[in-house]
């Protein structure tokens, strides 16, 4: 029965927008979807009063509405998502507290599905607290999985766990490193901030100091730990990489404070770039955030609308958007923006409509005036929510690139350069010269009885169209020597230009 | 004089509208489905709901990105007074890190009315943008950066655009970051860092389209019913325009223009070079024509239209040898062309070797040929490498507007 329902729903995405990729490539290939066929024909024996018109979509939306509420998990929460009441997009606070509470940078209570990632980081900073013992720990994952706000909960849930229990709260250090001039910076960052009153200027530099610290047994007993967060750790990289040793190495001295925490997006960080700390036997702990699963950001989503009395989404748009965004890159950021950017269509449709019906009230004439209300009403209330139609348009404009529009209103020269280059390369050659492809384009131009433009035109039009990101232009002393190579998908070129017969004879 | 300064009068609008260059994107500003009012919408929702927001123009050249946003800004200023303050960079400008912070801060400083000092370090002028995003968040104004040439602040390590995202991606600030880039993939030179904080949104600026030109016309040429001008001649005027752009030849004009390069400046050119004919005070087919002649000039036609006859046979033998693909030639192998031209069609014109050396002496002044490189000049110039520098077309077009072109050289070519 899944299987069942995950290809009738992915073959519906497919239908109601076909355009819409499932693979992380930017680039679709248009010739694939010239080869789908007409609208899928239900597997499922059940038929349904169909109320909204026509398309083989809503059937399988009400299809998919009834087997999700036979499934455990998801059951509870959509279920729970049924219940409340619709919301009413024209009331101004109701549409900017939605879209408060899907903006990236509204603080939550919890951070949810990062609860086992937080734990081990936490265990970890509690063990070095309780035994004032020095360590390194390293976050990886990809961006917008979570990493900088778990981060910050961790903070919190450390001071508060040392008030507690009693013990010396630690001082928290957190940088960017994108925010340092120079990468030696860090060390008189760190020594600021362990040893406010003194001095850090002179002869010894910064890192001598914090290294002389660390190796000599404290004077005053108890001093603080240190716990230093340092966010976007590859900015660190150099080319003799010995910034980043001394860091990690500061937590070996014997008598070292301090509790390092590293934040970047590579995996093998540690590995690659700190081949001396494995035989030293300190590597740091590697924490991974993996990117979020589908199920995972329709749970985070829910929980941000949670404190929301009232129901936004349709839960097959939020199962629609997160299955798509997971497949492609699992960036809560981007699920964020698409989900708002759905809002946001929603907002102008309503728009368009209550002009409509303005403009037909008008027409209609006053006596017909509260029928014609009346009966829209009810049907405004179901189309209040978004849609998976909605969510659509939102995840094509995210995901697609504007090369095809763009082709589509060049000037009817630079269609044609663009045409015999795909012919030239078509034989096998990846890139040319402006010399051989000024010939073919003669000759393109010849068979359609158009004056072709000089080569002096036909290189600043190539220019104009390397500027575009479309050619690629080599340097050359001879404006004839240099070397034009295609940028976009051959692909892209032929579906953009299908509409005119002649680029369709030409290209076949 | 009375009869002419409705036309003077007119005539003074038109150069006032083609000389405001933001004038010709008003004609968007109605209708909702244009990227003025997406763009606009976009905007003035992050200013009225305190919130970040990113957005992207792309487009070809001369499309009217920069315009539009002007535009937009300007609305908004007027709408808003106090709650909007612009930040503007350019990519050629400041794409480096260091020059880009300190621009923002003397900017930010200007606005405020505060002193700039010029020798803040980077990391003063980086703690000031961060102190001055975090009390306009809490005053509720919005900062609207606008970086032009995008492309460009996406080389080396993009400090620049992460600590900006950055910033938007905390409750306390509130800014707007505007990109304008004529590179369509300008997404997808950023690192994967600073692609998840920008939001996806772009908007894809496009060259108008054939109706959107006629609309254009109109809207910079019909004259409005409340100005100063007499309103008998602004009906006539404006109902003489109007049947003028609904001809076929015109169209035909409007067509011809913009095969090769349909931006919006392109038409703006074309519409000043329309010179009105002040005695009769009104637009004519004629003037367009002689519009679309003065745009699509071709200099080297009118060189070639005042060559000798031995200048053009030398060009003649030129282009045969180019045909036959002859990579270099000079002045040696062009007479041998040229005696092989006398003896297989029988030509008259007999010219010494110095008088036709004399002629080449010509076109080398004239440009329309040329050495292929300028350094050497201790060969003679009879061994010297050369180039044409008229294409085929040109040179057939030559040939055909010249008055003394032997008929026979038209074959020549022709069959070459």
């Amino acid at each position: 029965m899944p299987t069942i329902v995950d290809r009738s729903l992915s073959s519906a995405a497919a239908e109601v927008q076909p355009n819409v990729n499932a693979s992380p490539q930017k680039r679709m290939l248009r010739s694939d979807t010239a080869k789908q066929s007409s609208p899928m024909k239900l597997k499922s024996p059940r038929r349904f009063m169909v109320d909204s018109p026509n398309s083989p979509a809503t059937r399988v939306k009400t299809e998919l509405a009834e087997k999700l509420t036979i499934k455990t998990p998801v059951k509870k929460l959509s279920d729970s998502f049924l219940d409340k009441p619709v919301w009413n997009p024209t009331d101004v606070n109701q549409l900017s507290a939605v879209k408060e509470a899907l903006h990236v940078s509204t603080e939550q209570p919890t951070v949810v599905c990062r609860e086992d990632e937080q734990k081990k980081i936490l265990e970890f900073c509690k063990q070095c607290v309780k035994h004032e013992k020095a360590g390194s720990l390293y976050v990886c994952g990809l961006p917008g999985t979570g990493k900088s706000l778990s981060m910050d909960k961790i903070k919190g849930c450390l001071i508060d766990w040392t008030q507690e229990e009693g013990l010396q709260q630690p001082d928290v250090l957190t940088l960017n490193c994108t925010s340092l001039t120079n990468t030696a910076d860090i060390f008189t960052k760190i020594l600021t901030s362990c040893q406010p009153q003194k001095k850090t200027r002179g002869p010894t530099s910064p890192l001598k100091q914090i290294q002389n610290s660390y190796s000599q047994k404290q004077q005053s007993p108890g001093m603080r730990m240190m716990l230093i967060i340092a966010d976007e750790l590859d900015y660190l990289i150099t080319k003799d990489r010995s910034v980043l040793h001394e860091l990690f190495l500061l937590t070996t001295k014997p008598f070292s404070r301090c509790i390092l925490i590293g934040i970047a997006n590579a995996i093998d960080l540690a590995d690659r770039f700190l081949p001396k700390l494995q035989s030293l036997n300190c590597k740091p702990m590697v924490v991974t955030f993996r990117a979020y699963s589908k199920d995972q950001i329709i749970k985070i989503i829910q929980q941000r609308l949670k404190v929301l009395p009232y129901m936004v989404f349709q839960p097959q748009a939020l199962e629609f958007c997160a299955r798509k965004v997971a497949s492609a890159s699992g960036d809560m950021r981007k699920a964020l923006g698409i989900c708002r950017s759905a809002i946001e269509i929603l907002e102008a449709e309503i728009i368009e409509t209550k002009c409509d019906i303005n403009f037909s009230a008008i027409d209609n004439g006053f006596s017909e005036q509260p029928t014609a209300a009346a009966c829209e009403i009810p049907k405004m209330h179901e189309n209040n929510v978004v849609r998976m139609d909605h969510m659509a348009v939102a995840l094509s404009k995210a995901y697609r690139s504007p090369v095809v529009e763009t082709i589509q209103s060049l000037p009817q020269h630079q269609q044609i350069i663009l045409c015999s280059a795909v012919k030239l390369f078509r034989r096998g050659k990846k890139d040319t010269t402006i010399g051989e492809l000024n010939k073919f384009y003669m000759d393109v131009c010849k068979s359609t009885q158009i004056p072709p433009i000089g080569i002096v035109e036909l290189s600043s039009m190539c220019r104009v169209l390397s500027d575009q990101g479309i050619l690629k232009l080599g340097q050359s002393r001879e404006e004839k020597l240099r070397r034009v190579a295609l940028k976009i998908d051959e692909a892209d070129i032929t579906f953009a230009l299908q509409g005119v017969r002649y680029f369709r004879n030409c290209l076949q | 004089m009375g009869s002419d300064n409705p036309a003077e009068k007119a005539l003074i609008l038109h150069r006032t509208r083609l000389s405001n260059p933001n004038f010709i994107f008003t004609h968007f500003s109605n209708s909702p489905d244009t990227n003025y009012s997406k763009l606009k919408f976009i905007i003035s929702s992050s200013v009225t709901e305190a919130c970040n927001n990113s957005v992207l123009l792309l487009g070809p050249r001369g499309c009217g990105k920069a315009a539009v946003l002007e535009l937009v800004l300007d609305d908004l200023l007027k709408e808003y007074p106090d709650m909007i303050t612009t930040i503007k960079l350019n990519g050629l400008l400041h794409s480096d890190d260091k020059c880009a912070l300190k621009e923002i801060a003397r900017q930010l400083c200007a606005e405020h009315q505060l002193s700039f000092s010029k020798v803040a370090s980077f990391d003063d002028n980086n703690q000031f943008m961060i102190d001055i995003l975090r009390e306009c968040g809490l005053a509720h104004k919005t900062v609207i950066f606008v970086l032009d040439e995008f492309d460009l602040f996406a080389q080396g390590k993009q400090r620049l655009l992460y600590s900006l995202l950055d910033a938007m991606q905390s409750v306390s600030s509130q800014a707007v970051v505007v990109g304008i880039s004529c590179r369509l993939d300008a997404d997808q030179l950023l690192e994967k860092r600073v692609r998840s904080r920008f939001s996806h949104r772009k908007l894809l600026f496009l060259p108008p389209s054939a109706e959107d030109l006629q609309g254009l016309i109109k809207h910079m040429l019909l004259l409005p019913t409340d100005s100063s001008i007499s309103d008998d001649y602004t009906t006539e005027f404006n109902a003489r325009l109007l049947k003028l752009l609904e001809d076929g030849r015109c169209k035909d004009i409007i067509d011809t223009l913009s095969t090769s390069d349909s931006t919006f400046n392109h038409l703006i050119r074309f519409i000043a070079v329309c010179h009105m004919d002040m005695n009769l005070g009104f637009l004519t087919l004629e003037n367009f024509k002689a519009a679309l002649t003065g745009v699509q000039r071709q200099p080297k036609l009118e060189c070639l239209k005042d060559c000798s006859i031995l200048e053009l046979y030398i060009l003649v033998c030129m282009m045969r040898l180019e045909f036959r693909e002859q990579e270099s030639y000079n002045f040696n192998t062009m007479m041998k062309e040229y005696s092989s031209i006398r003896d297989s069609f029988k030509t008259c014109d007999y010219y010494a070797r110095n008088v036709c050396l004399r002629a080449f002496e010509h076109l080398l002044q004239r440009e329309l040929i040329s050495l292929v490189d300028s350094r050497g000049h201790t060969q003679s110039l009879e061994f010297h490498p050369v180039k044409l520098l008229v294409s085929a077309p040109e040179l057939h077009l030559g040939l055909k507007s010249n008055r003394c072109c032997p008929a026979i050289l038209q074959k020549i070519i022709d069959r070459g």
